[in-house]
């Protein structure tokens, strides 16, 4: 498919360049139109109450059509001498370059109206302590895949040494291992790892992002509906309606909307889910009912693992898993790109062997963690109780000096207790774990996860201590890594534990400072 | 303070070898006037604006932080200059710092991606520098600051001849 030409002695490859597919001059003014839906309506609207007739909009489509064509004409990106080049701009002209070997990811987003006209969206992840993105939008379906296959299966297939491959660390190349011919490198056989379970969704409601994700519906929804309430009588006649309800229905109510929503989101978000692997350890994921979602991740950029298990989902015996990896859009926020999923959420019985496939280590994907002891305990109950009781106090005060109503006392306890279990919850969450190959650590009770951690992956280490840390003992680890939330903290151990995981994971640094 | 704060951390893995600068504690008590001086300026901005007959909030405020920044701009300089450690052999560097909140950080050379030196205003005018060491990683980053110049300058070369060699991109 394409000759390896990353012998850097050409001063000019000659590789043509190349450019979007020309439907996307559909797409640009229909994605601008609906930017500026609102902005139209607004002076649609306007236009109602006064007498003038400025047709707008009849300026305005030219002009965002001519933005499509420049946009088209002046895009324009080609692979050659190891590295993948994209020009954009009339006037300001700008060549964003980015060496193969260094791409990470390849995204292809396809939205509804991609899809209508084949068409897909590439983002091209790459290495590097800036974010850097090359997208291209938009490319055909087809030669969208062919450009990741390029982009992936060429970096693995040349030699290591320029691939920047960590074979001196001895990174563990998974299954896959290089191919011995190029040629089953570019026809890789995939093997699906997980199918979404349509049964899955009956899980949305559980997780905080179901329902966040309801909220962000129900808000949109009631401020839309807000405008129109003080004309519309129909929504004044709703609402009454369901404030004369008893309360109790109220809650269920308000429960099943929340449930739909949540499972909707599910739906539209991870319909269609599928995880493949090729032959290389290429992570190959699919997903999403209207906007489709292909995500690549190279093998040789994961780190590790990393099981979610939130309070909901864990009640009902399930979880989700992420991929840590380096190089992913929006990895500072620890996945809010949403393209390292690995699985929605679904049955522990699936996500565990799910999870020892793709990280074959029982003792780290599922064996039991190491408890960080009696002070982190005491740290975790403390830390709980504090603002509880503080919110007790303020209540109680209220209660006093302003003549709250008697029933804020009853809150109390209840907080307190709250606050307890959470506290015992949270310590039980705490754990770490040192296998041949990986560092496991776990915490957090509404948001517990596990994360499994390739040891070569730990590019550095931090000991930290708060005063009240120093008194009881106890100290926090920290493994930094290029991948995934950038850091992952061993919290609340003994000392001398922390710096026993530190010396058993990375011995030669260890014996250097002993 | 310290003899006993690290009494068991000492057990596993000792202090950095090197201290940084004499000269340091004078760059923090300097850098931490500069923050009282503004703290001082909106008292006096205050002071001036406000037109209310009475001035006790005004002594009230203007005492808890002229208390707190005495007892700041004395003891952080001092405390941080007894924890900042530092040191750097041909496989890491490894650093101490901080005063109420400690840290220790460790990145082996093989990892280092850029190794900086920066002078800030008052650093320049005591001869002073700080050397920051970058990992791959956005949290790593190992900074040892207040060193003496040439002491910073030789740490730079050592450091950059160390990873110079290093074909990987140390992800």
């Amino acid at each position: 498919m394409t000759e390896p030409s990353d012998v850097p002695e050409a001063p000019e490859p000659a590789e043509p360049w190349r450019r979007l597919d020309g439907r996307m001059l559909l797409i640009h003014p229909l994605e601008t139109l609906v930017r500026f839906l609102p902005a139209l309506l607004a002076i649609f609207v306007a236009r109602l109450g006064s007498q003038g007739d400025d047709r707008w909009e009849l300026i305005a489509l030219p002009l965002i059509l001519a933005f499509g064509v420049l946009r088209w004409a002046t895009t324009r990106y080609r692979i050659g001498d190891g590295q993948i080049e994209l020009r954009r701009g009339l006037l300001n002209k700008q060549t964003t370059t980015a060496r193969l070997d260094k791409v990470r990811a390849v995204d292809l987003t396809a939205r509804l109206h991609h899809r209508v006209l084949g068409l897909t969206r590439v983002e091209i992840s790459t290495a590097g302590s800036t974010h850097d993105h090359l997208v291209l939008d938009s490319l055909r379906i087809d030669a969208a895949r062919i450009l990741r296959a390029e982009l992936l299966h060429r970096a693995e297939s040349v030699d290591p040494s320029v691939t920047g491959l960590p074979a001196p660390t001895g990174e563990p190349v998974p299954e896959g291992e290089v191919p011995q011919d190029a040629v089953a490198a570019s026809h890789p056989v995939e093997e699906e790892l997980v199918r979404l379970d349509p049964a899955w969704v009956r899980y949305a409601p559980l997780t905080v992002t179901g329902l966040a994700g309801a909220a962000a519906v129900v808000a949109f929804v009631s401020q839309v509906l807000s405008r129109y309430s003080e004309e519309r009588t129909v929504f004044r006649d709703g609402a009454s309606w369901v404030a004369g309800l008893a309360w109790w229905v109220d809650v269920l109510f308000v429960l099943a909307v929340v449930s739909f929503l949540a499972v909707a989101g599910y739906v539209l978000t991870f319909w269609g889910f599928r995880l493949t692997r090729n032959r290389l350890g290429t992570l190959h994921s699919r997903r999403g009912l209207l906007t489709s979602r292909e995500t690549s991740i190279d093998a040789s950029r994961i780190r590790g693992i990393r099981l979610d298990e939130p309070l909901g989902l864990r009640l009902a015996g399930a979880r989700r898993l992420k991929v840590v990896t380096t190089g992913l859009a929006h990895e500072q926020g620890g996945g809010g790109g949403g393209s390292d999923w690995l699985c929605p959420p679904a049955p522990a019985s699936v996500v565990t062997p799910l999870a020892t496939r793709i990280r074959p280590d029982e003792a780290a994907v599922s064996g039991r963690l190491t408890p960080h002891g009696p002070a982190a305990r005491r740290r975790r109950l403390s830390r709980a109780a504090v603002p509880a009781v503080a919110l007790s106090v303020a209540l109680v005060v209220a209660r006093t000096v302003w003549d709250w109503h008697p029933a804020v006392l009853t809150l109390v306890p209840l907080l307190i207790v709250a606050a307890v279990a959470l506290g015992l919850d949270r310590y039980r969450a705490l754990g770490h774990a040192v296998t041949p190959e990986h560092l496991v650590t776990r915490h957090g009770s509404l948001d517990r996860q596990r994360v499994v951690l390739d040891r070569p992956g730990i590019i550095g280490w931090t000991v930290q201590q708060s005063p009240f840390q120093r008194r009881a003992g106890v100290a926090t680890l920290v493994a930094t890594t290029a991948a995934g939330a950038q850091h992952y903290d061993i919290v609340d151990v003994p000392v001398e534990r922390a710096y026993a995981v530190l010396a058993e994971v990375s011995p030669e640094l260890a014996r250097e400072f002993r | 303070m310290e003899a006993t704060d690290h009494d068991d951390a000492r057990a596993v893995l000792r202090e950095p070898t090197e201290r940084v600068s004499r000269r340091a504690i004078l760059m923090w008590t300097i850098e931490a006037l500069v923050v009282a001086a503004v703290l001082l300026a909106g008292q006096v901005v205050w002071w001036l604006v406000d037109a209310a007959p009475g001035r006790t909030a005004h002594w009230v405020v203007g005492s808890v932080w002229l208390v707190s920044a005495a007892a700041y701009v004395s003891v952080m300089p001092r405390w941080r200059y007894r924890v900042h450690r530092w040191e750097s052999t041909p496989r890491a560097v490894y650093t101490q710092t901080g005063w109420l909140w400690q840290e220790r950080r460790i990145a082996p050379l093989s990892r280092v991606q850029t190794v900086d030196l920066e002078r800030g205003p008052v650093a320049q005018l005591l001869g002073l520098a700080s050397v920051t060491v970058t990992t791959a990683s956005a949290a790593g980053p190992v900074r040892v600051h207040g060193l003496d110049l040439p002491v910073a300058g030789a740490l730079v070369q050592a450091l950059t001849a160390a990873t110079a060699s290093e074909t990987d991109d140390a992800t």
